[in-house]
C-alpha cells in the first residue's frame, strides 16, 4: 500500500510523447533481469507457502515427501493451544504497540516541528536505535531487565522501590510488556522521523495567518496540523502496526517466546515448528503463516478504512 | 555576502530571544528524554572497555582505565575467533549487495523512463511493490526448501540470494523514483550522438544517479548486515554463521564474560554506526523515501 501511488506517477510522466517504435529489446534488457529475479525468490516461494498449507512435508532420508491433507492444518491452528497465545499476545502487542508509539512520536513530532534548540541532534538520537540491530538491542535490554543488576531494578532499588524490582523477564505476566517496550524504544523514532517529513510539507502560510489570528502553538497543533497530518499519521500507524505483526529479532533473543510461551508471538512460533522443534513438517507452518498473512491484511485494510472514513465525513 | 552574515545572525539572536521558560522547560525535559534513550547504548560502549571483575563489581561504574584488551582478544584469541563471523557477514553483505544494485538499477532504470514504457509496465511495478507489505513468514519456508534442494544451505550463496530478493523491492522502487526525474534531454542529445540503450544507461544516466545508489547502498547494508530470521534459518553450522547469529550464541555461551560479551556487541555494531555518525541524513532520507508517498 505504501508505494502504489508511485506507479500511477511514474506512469503519469510517461503518457506524453510515445515513439512510433518500442525499444522492445531495451524494455527486456532492463526489466527482466529484475523480474525474473523477484519471480523466482519471492512470488513463487509465496505461491508455494499457500501451496504447503494444504499439505504435510516432511524431509525422510534427504528427499521432501508431500502428502495432502486438505485444510486440516487449519483446523488444526484452533486446537493448538500455544498458537492460540501466540495470537493472543501478537494481536496485544499490534494493538497497544502502534498506540504508544503514534502517541509519542506525534508528540514529539509536533514539538520539535515547533523549532526547539538541539532538535537536530534530537532527531538523530531517537532515530539511532532503528538501526541497531535486534541482536544487540535484545542482548542489552536482557541484561537491562536482568533482576540483579539490570539498570531498571538498580535503579528501582536505589530510589527505594524494591517491591518493584521484580524478575521481569522470568514471570508470566510481565515478558510480553518487555517485549512491547524494548521494541518501542527501538523503533519510535522511525515513526517520528515520517511523521515530522509529513508535517514539514505542510504550508507555512497557513501556520503564520493563524499565529497572526493569536493562535498558540498548541491550539495550531490539534486545530490545522493534525487534521492535514492525517494521510501521513495513518501510512505510519499502518507501517508500525505491520512492523509489530512480523517482529522476529527482538523477541527471538530478548525472550525466545518464553518462559513457557508466555511472549511467544506468531512470528516466532512459525519458526519453531518450522525449524526449531524436530517435528519435520514444513505444512504445518506454512498454514499458520497463510493465516496470519490474511490476518495482516485484514487488519490492514480495517484501519486504513477505519480511519480514511473519519477524515473524510 | 558580510551583509548576508550579519542578517543570520540577527535571526539567530531573535529566534534566541523568542525562547520562553516554556521552551527552556521543554527542552531540558526532552535532553533527559534523550539521554534515557541512548543510555543502553553508552552503557555497552562503558562495559567494553573494562573487564568482567570490574563489571560484576559494580556494572554501573567507569572503565578505571580505558582498555582496549576485549577488543583485542575477539581478533586474536583463537578460541573465541570472532573475526571470522565478521568476515562472513562481509562477504555476505557485499555480496548481495552487489546483487541487489546490478539488478535495481537496471530494473529502476526500465522502470523509471518513460522510454521503456508498456502497457503491461504499471501493473508489473505494483506487483513488485506488493512485496513491499508482506511479512518474511509468508515466503521464508519455500525458500529454505529450495535452498536446501540446490544444496545451497549453509553456504555464503544462501543468504547473499535471499537478501538480494528481500531488498530488491524497495531499491528498485527508490531507483525507479530518481530516474523518472533526471530530465530528457540528456537523453536526447546522447541519443542524436548514436548512444545505444545499455551504454546510455552505462555511461550517461547511472552517473547521474550516483545520490541513489549511495542511498539504496546504504539501507540494505544495514538491512544485510542485521538480519537474523534467514541467518538462522539457512545456515546452521557454526563455521558458516553471520555476525548476528555468532553473537546470540556467543553471549549464550561465554554468558559470565560481559567485557568480551560488550566488546562484540559494539564491534558488529560499529560498521553501521560510523556510516550513520557521517551520514546521517542521508540514512533518515533513504529509509522514509519508501514509506512516506502513498
Amino acid at each position: 500500500m505504501a508505494g502504489f501511488a508511485i506507479g500511477q506517477e511514474i506512469k503519469k510522466g510517461s503518457t506524453r510523447n510515445s515513439p512510433a517504435r518500442k525499444p522492445w529489446g531495451a524494455i527486456v534488457m532492463f526489466l527482466s533481469p529484475v523480474m525474473l529475479y523477484y519471480l523466482i525468490f519471492i512470488l513463487y516461494p509465496i505461491l508455494a507457502t499457500f501451496f504447503y498449507s494444504f499439505h504435510t512435508i516432511e524431509a525422510t532420508g534427504g528427499k521432501l515427501v508431500t502428502t495432502f491433507v486438505g485444510l486440516q492444518n487449519f483446523f488444526e491452528l484452533f486446537a493448538d493451544d500455544i498458537f492460540l497465545i501466540s495470537v493472543k499476545n501478537t494481536i496485544i502487542w499490534s494493538i497497544v504497540g502502534p498506540l504508544m508509539e503514534m502517541l509519542v512520536a506525534t508528540l514529539l513530532a509536533f514539538i520539535i516541528f515547533f523549532k526547539i534548540p538541539f532538535s537536530n541532534f534530537f532527531r538523530t538520537a531517537w532515530f539511532a536505535p532503528m538501526l541497531v540491530s535486534g541482536v544487540i538491542v535484545g542482548l542489552v535490554f536482557k541484561w537491562i531487565f536482568n533482576f540483579d543488576w539490570g539498570l531498571i531494578n538498580v535503579s528501582l532499588r536505589a530510589i527505594g522501590l524494591d517491591d518493584l524490582a521484580l524478575n521481569w523477564l522470568g514471570r508470566r505476566d510481565t515478558p510480553l510488556w518487555v517485549v512491547i517496550f524494548v521494541h518501542f524504544w527501538a523503533t519510535f523514532g522511525y515513526s517520528f522521523v515520517l511523521l515530522l517529513a509529513g508535517l514539514s510539507t505542510i504550508s507555512n502560510e497557513l501556520i503564520e495567518a493563524a499565529r497572526i489570528d493569536g493562535a498558540s502553538e498548541p491550539q495550531i497543533s490539534l486545530k490545522i496540523l493534525f487534521p492535514m497530518l492525517m494521510p501521513t499519521f495513518i501510512t505510519v500507524l499502518i507501517l508500525s502496526f505491520m512492523g509489530k505483526m512480523r517482529a522476529f529479532h527482538i523477541v527471538w533473543v530478548l525472550t525466545n517466546g518464553g518462559p513457557m510461551h508466555f511472549s511467544e508471538t506468531v512470528a516466532t512460533y512459525v519458526q519453531k515448528r518450522a525449524f526449531g522443534w524436530s517435528t519435520l513438517d514444513l505444512g504445518y507452518p506454512s498454514a499458520i503463516a497463510v493465516f496470519w498473512f490474511g490476518v495482516v491484511i485484514v487488519g490492514v485494510s480495517l484501519i486504513n478504512r477505519w480511519l480514511k472514513t473519519r477524515v473524510e465525513y | 555576502m558580510n551583509l548576508e552574515a550579519l542578517e543570520k545572525i540577527r535571526i539567530n539572536l531573535r529566534s534566541f530571544k523568542r525562547l520562553s521558560i516554556k521552551k527552556i522547560l521543554l527542552t531540558i525535559g526532552l535532553l533527559f528524554f534523550t539521554v534515557l534513550v541512548i543510555i543502553p547504548f553508552i552503557w555497552m560502549i562503558l562495559m567494553s572497555f573494562r573487564t568482567t571483575a570490574e563489571i560484576l563489581n559494580d556494572p554501573y561504574g567507569l572503565p578505571i582505565e580505558w582498555r582496549w584488551n576485549n577488543y583485542w582478544q575477539l581478533i586474536v584469541d583463537p578460541k573465541i575467533a570472532f573475526y571470522k563471523y565478521f568476515v562472513n557477514s562481509t562477504i555476505i553483505t557485499i555480496g548481495a549487495l552487489i546483487l541487489t544494485l546490478i539488478l535495481s538499477t537496471l530494473g529502476g532504470y526500465g522502470f523509471g523512463r518513460k522510454r521503456y514504457d508498456f502497457k503491461f509496465r504499471t501493473p508489473l511495478f505494483t506487483l513488485l511493490l506488493f512485496a513491499l507489505m508482506l511479512p518474511p513468514q509468508i515466503m521464508y519456508i519455500p525458500q529454505f526448501t529450495m535452498i536446501a534442494q540446490y544444496g545451497l544451505l549453509n553456504t555464503y550463496w544462501s543468504l547473499i540470494l535471499l537478501y538480494a530478493a528481500t531488498g530488491l523491492p524497495v531499491s528498485t522502487y527508490l531507483m525507479a523514483t530518481y530516474f523518472s526525474q533526471l530530465p530528457v534531454e540528456m537523453e536526447e542529445a546522447a541519443r542524436i550522438d548514436g548512444c545505444g540503450d545499455l551504454r546510455m544507461f552505462w555511461q550517461v544516466m547511472l552517473p547521474l544517479a550516483r545520490p541513489a545508489v549511495a542511498t539504496i547502498i546504504l539501507i540494505n547494508f544495514m538491512h544485510f548486515w542485521n538480519e537474523l530470521l534467514l541467518a538462522v534459518t539457512m545456515n546452521t553450522q557454526p563455521e558458516m554463521r553471520t555476525i548476528q547469529v555468532a553473537m546470540m550464541n556467543f553471549v549464550g555461551e561465554h554468558g559470565s564474560n560481559y567485557a568480551i560479551a560488550a566488546a562484540s556487541l559494539v564491534t558488529s555494531m560499529l560498521p553501521v554506526l560510523i556510516l550513520y555518525i557521517i551520514l546521517s541524513d542521508r540514512f533518515i532520507e533513504g529509509m522514509t523515501a519508501g514509506a512516506i508517498k502513498g
